[in-house]
């Protein structure tokens, strides 16, 4: 009796979730969805790891092998709703997956990286029944791609599959959007945008129509795709394409970024320490040019023209590392910079270098975990999250729902709508057409509805309402 | 040190215990006594102050282990002095001291007692004494736990302050779940116990205190002669209900949910059930000569083993007329006390499994001087570090002793009666034997000894070190120098 109650309890509240590693994106897998409520178990073979993370979240922790039956059982597999293996070791992930889909009925995420085996993870998914196969470094390039194609900006997340893009940018001196009310914005521009949240002086701000764009305000503007750049054009940014990039330090990371970015026709020159790597890359890689020496040497950077490259991406295994080189990339040149970071510490002062764009594949990898959960929770309501994006340092969420049934918020004006404060419904996407919604639009069944809000942990679109 | 969330937490508490000195009230309504208004005030005034404590919500919840103890340590002291105070009030116990000493030994689930009738207290009097017993056995921050929604998840570190055992774990991912949970099956047991003495005859009031005294493991009686009175069928429920208080809850909890294999195997309830068996065993045979039939016998063995071990301390014999052998043995299970995870105290078997097998261990390191052997438990490597603690825990268990012992010597009392005193307070069980023996109380100490005592108590529930990091004079410099610099932080700010 009692456990078919407890058990009712915890489906309402949250999932039972089980994660083994307690790596960087374990830990901070275990601090975003322990926050949301779910039931933890942390699985990792370092009994010391296991009892540091117990101490610090509210969630229960197992030493041992994450891949064993046992293990599993003991971790509680039969009433688990999903487990996700994120050890450094992907056969581990993936075996820990298989065992697990095997044992008991839930659902398996499984962190791969290997060029290998990313190439076929699609395969893979299908055959061995998992719910996703995660590839941080993957992720991650595809962002940093999508900086480079535009590189104005400092992020670029796309939604609605790719119909609309959410761009974050700083206001330049002397921008035309310096000193314009947001209430005005219309009027000036020709195009037609939103402009969903603004970091001033370190904080974050979601507006209102009577707020006054200054320069230095970092904003994020959603547009649909096909109007990104006029816009960028038509505030007069100028935006340039971007020719070729100087990668430092020759990983999986930068292999993926490399495969993209000569897919998007940019000239690729990598520097790498080891020989030997540099030989495989340069099989991998035949487009490319493969630069055997250390890329923290000043000397060879100029030689390889850091200072005229149209943008430059440092991505050595250690942060201090990149850091310097994109502070050094900075002084040198105007060249565009992504700097890549992997522990999150000293956040705070890392986000206030002038670094340029800053991609944490720790986050790219979590926050994509995070989404497919949170579609989970909410699986059973009419109302479906289909993407979730944290932006300004997860202070704020851009939720993308789907909409499929009439309720309180559809067939309403959105004037007439009650909503929460620091919220905002950025974009409707009605058939594939981008709206961007003034008062007299209403939200329909059949939709998908970005909201952008400082709020944390919305499940539905119910949740918009005061 | 984070203060503030000390000070929330501790506001909580005396919310609680307000809330809880309701029951006093109703029985005093039942039982139309004049009293019962003693307790009312006490309740809203603990409540009010609860209130104003906790009116102003703290910056950061964000608490370590040493927050953890603090408050723990601090909420104990707090609660036993509010819960002195209708004792004191009322004028039933006169002196502050001896109410404290009665209502600490509440708490603690000790059950030594400076009444030398309980018979001449008032039902709420009564029930509050017993009543006090079934809120410590738990602990009352487990109860917290349960109820409160807190956010973060360092409040582990509140209930392994107050729970008892080497290690304590979760049975569920959450803190709030596991607490529920527990308390659910403490509950429940109470339950069950209360309505199995209702149905063989005993009265009312007498099923519910007798209740709460075995489900925390206390041993105030509300009779001048403890259980004597009761017919044997009673005892033997009480009996059986003090060894299942004694049990580690966990094994419960796999019982309800998961598999009774699990429980069965576990090996610290195997040990338990084994040197209480042996122990019945012994004294049975030791005292079979003393009484009419054989049964009486079993009984008086069975009721004094399982009240001893499970450090709950009712008696039906006064043991202190038994044979030296007898006697040896029951003071030797003092020390063993319950399993971790219970609501019995002692220093646990959980600890004797680990101490015997390092004992075992090094026994073999001479044989075989290079080899390697991990000590296990539930056939699980016990990590060395849960050995270390455990270890340093017998040592300041041992140096508490001796000092207490010798605190309490200048009584000029004899030895047995002092070691007794002390073994029975630090290990919460209650009566000792000659003078503190079972027919007798606590009331000739004097004040001092009753401080030392009831610090020993204190230490016992709280498993000594969240006590002694009261008595750390860097904790509060720290906590000062923090506040401090707080205050000039804002002076600047502003």
């Amino acid at each position: 009796m009692l456990g078919i109650n407890l058990k009712k309890t915890s489906e309402k509240k949250g999932l039972n979730i089980i994660i083994v590693g307690c790596g960087k994106v374990g830990v901070s897998l275990v601090e975003q969805l322990a926050k949301e409520g779910h039931a933890i178990t942390i699985i990792d073979k370092n009994p010391t790891k296991v009892q540091e993370i117990t101490n610090l979240y509210d969630i229960m922790g197992l030493a041992g092998n994450g891949a064993s039956y046992s293990v599993q059982m003991e971790a509680g597999i039969e009433s688990a709703d999903l487990i996700i293996a994120v050890t450094n070791s992907d056969e581990l992930n993936l075996l820990c997956c298989t065992v697990a889909t095997q044992v008991a009925n839930c659902a398996a995420i499984a962190r791969v990286r290997t060029p290998d085996y990313s190439q076929e993870s699609n395969y893979l998914r299908e055959k061995l029944g998992l719910a996703m196969i995660m590839n941080p470094e993957l992720e991650s390039a595809r962002e940093a791609a999508r900086i480079l194609y535009l590189p104005t900006a400092l992020e670029v997340n796309s939604f609605a599959h790719g119909q609309a893009e959410l761009i974050k940018f700083k206001i330049p001196d002397g921008n035309i959007l310096d000193g314009l009310s947001i209430y005005n914005l219309d009027q000036k521009l020709p195009i037609k945008i939103l402009i969903c949240a603004i970091e001033r002086n370190g904080e974050v701000i979601i507006p209102n129509g009577n707020l006054t764009l200054t320069k230095g305000d970092v904003i994020s503007v959603v547009a649909p795709r096909w109007k990104v750049k006029a816009f960028m054009t038509a505030i007069g940014m100028k935006n340039y394409r971007i020719k070729n990039c100087l990668i430092v330090g020759g990983g999986n990371f930068a292999y993926y970024l490399a495969k993209q970015l000569i897919h998007m026709n940019i000239m690729v020159k990598i520097i790498e320490l080891d020989r030997e790597r540099c030989e495989e890359l340069s099989i991998l890689l035949p487009e490319a040019i493969i630069i055997n020496g250390d890329g923290t040497d000043q000397e060879l950077l100029k030689e390889e023209g850091i200072v005229s490259v149209d943008s430059f991406v440092p991505l050595t295994g250690i942060d201090e590392e990149n850091i310097l080189l994109s502070l050094y990339a900075k002084q040198v040149s105007t060249t565009k910079v992504i700097t890549k970071i992997d522990r999150a510490n000293f956040k705070e002062i890392v986000s206030g270098m002038d670094l340029g764009s800053l991609i944490y594949p720790k986050y790219v990898a979590s926050e994509a975990i995070i989404a497919y959960v949170r579609a989970k929770t909410n699986s059973m309501n009419s109302n479906e999250i289909e993407t979730l994006y944290n932006m300004f340092d997860s202070r704020v969420e851009a939720i993308e729902f789907r909409i499929n049934e009439e309720s309180n918020v559809t067939g309403v004006p959105l004037k007439d709508l009650k909503l929460k404060d620091k919220l905002l419904i950025s974009f409707i996407n009605r058939n594939g057409n981008i709206i961007i919604p003034s008062g007299q639009d209403s939200i329909q069944p059949g939709d998908t509805v970005m909201i952008v809000t400082a709020h944390k942990g919305f499940h539905d679109i119910q949740d918009i309402l005061r | 040190m984070n203060t503030s969330v000390i000070r929330y937490i501790l506001g909580h508490v005396l919310k609680i215990e307000g809330i809880l000195m309701l029951l006093p009230c109703l029985t005093a309504i039942i039982y139309r006594e004049q009293v019962g208004f003693y307790y009312l005030g006490v309740a809203l005034a603990s409540f009010a102050l609860g209130q104003l404590m906790t009116f102003r919500k703290p910056k950061n919840f964000v608490f370590y282990l040493k927050e953890g103890c603090v408050s723990t340590a601090l909420s104990w002291i707090l609660l036993s002095f509010f819960g002195a105070l209708p004792f004191t009030l009322s004028g039933e116990i006169p002196s502050l001291t001896d109410a404290l000493f009665e209502t600490i030994s509440g708490f603690t689930t000790t059950g030594a007692s400076i009444l030398s009738s309980p018979e001449a207290m008032s039902h709420c009097g009564l029930i509050w004494r017993s009543f006090t017993h079934w809120i410590g056995g738990m602990g009352v921050l487990v109860f917290l736990l349960a109820i409160i929604p807190m956010s973060g998840g360092s409040h582990i570190n509140l209930m392994r302050a107050e729970s008892p055992g080497p290690s304590v774990g979760k049975l569920v991912p959450k803190v709030k779940q596991t607490a529920t949970l527990l308390y659910l099956i403490y509950f429940g047991l109470t339950v069950i116990e209360t309505i199995l003495l209702l149905l063989f005859g005993m009265p009312f009031f007498d099923a519910i205190t007798t209740s709460f005294g075995t489900a925390g493991t206390g041993g105030f009686g509300i009779k001048d002669n403890s259980i004597v009175g009761y017919a044997p069928s009673l005892q033997w429920i009480v009996t059986i209900f003090m060894i299942l208080f004694g049990v580690n809850f966990n094994a419960y909890y796999f019982m309800l949910f998961h598999n009774v294999k699990k429980a069965l195997h576990m090996e610290e309830v195997r040990s338990y059930l084994a040197i209480i068996l042996a122990a019945i065993t012994i004294i049975f045979f030791d005292i079979v000569r003393i009484y009419d039939s054989v049964f009486e016998a079993l009984t008086h063995a069975s009721f004094q083993v399982a009240s001893i071990i499970t450090t709950t301390g009712f008696s039906t014999a006064d043991f202190d007329l038994w044979s030296q052998s007898s006697k040896t043995i029951l003071v030797l299970l003092m020390f063993i006390g319950a399993c971790a995870g219970s609501t019995g105290g002692g220093i646990k078997v959980s600890r004797f499994v680990i101490m015997f097998k390092t004992v075992f261990k090094e026994i073999r390191s001479y044989i075989h001087p290079k080899s390697i052997m991990k000590i296990k438990m539930d056939e699980k490597p016990v990590e060395h570090e849960v050995v270390r603690s455990v270890n340093v825990y017998f040592i300041t268990f041992v140096i508490i002793f001796a000092v207490s012992l010798f605190a309490i010597s200048f009584e000029g009392n004899d030895l047995v009666t002092s070691f007794t005193a002390v073994a029975a307070t630090i290990n919460n069980i209650g009566p000792g034997l000659e003078m503190v023996g079972p027919t007798q109380n606590f009331a000739f100490f004097t004040d001092f000894s009753k401080f030392v005592l009831m610090f020993d108590m204190l230490a016992g529930r709280l498993e000594l070190f969240p006590l002694l990091i009261l008595f750390t004079p860097s904790v509060w410099k720290d906590a000062i120098a923090e506040k401090k610099k707080l205050k000039k932080l804002e002076k600047s700010a502003s």
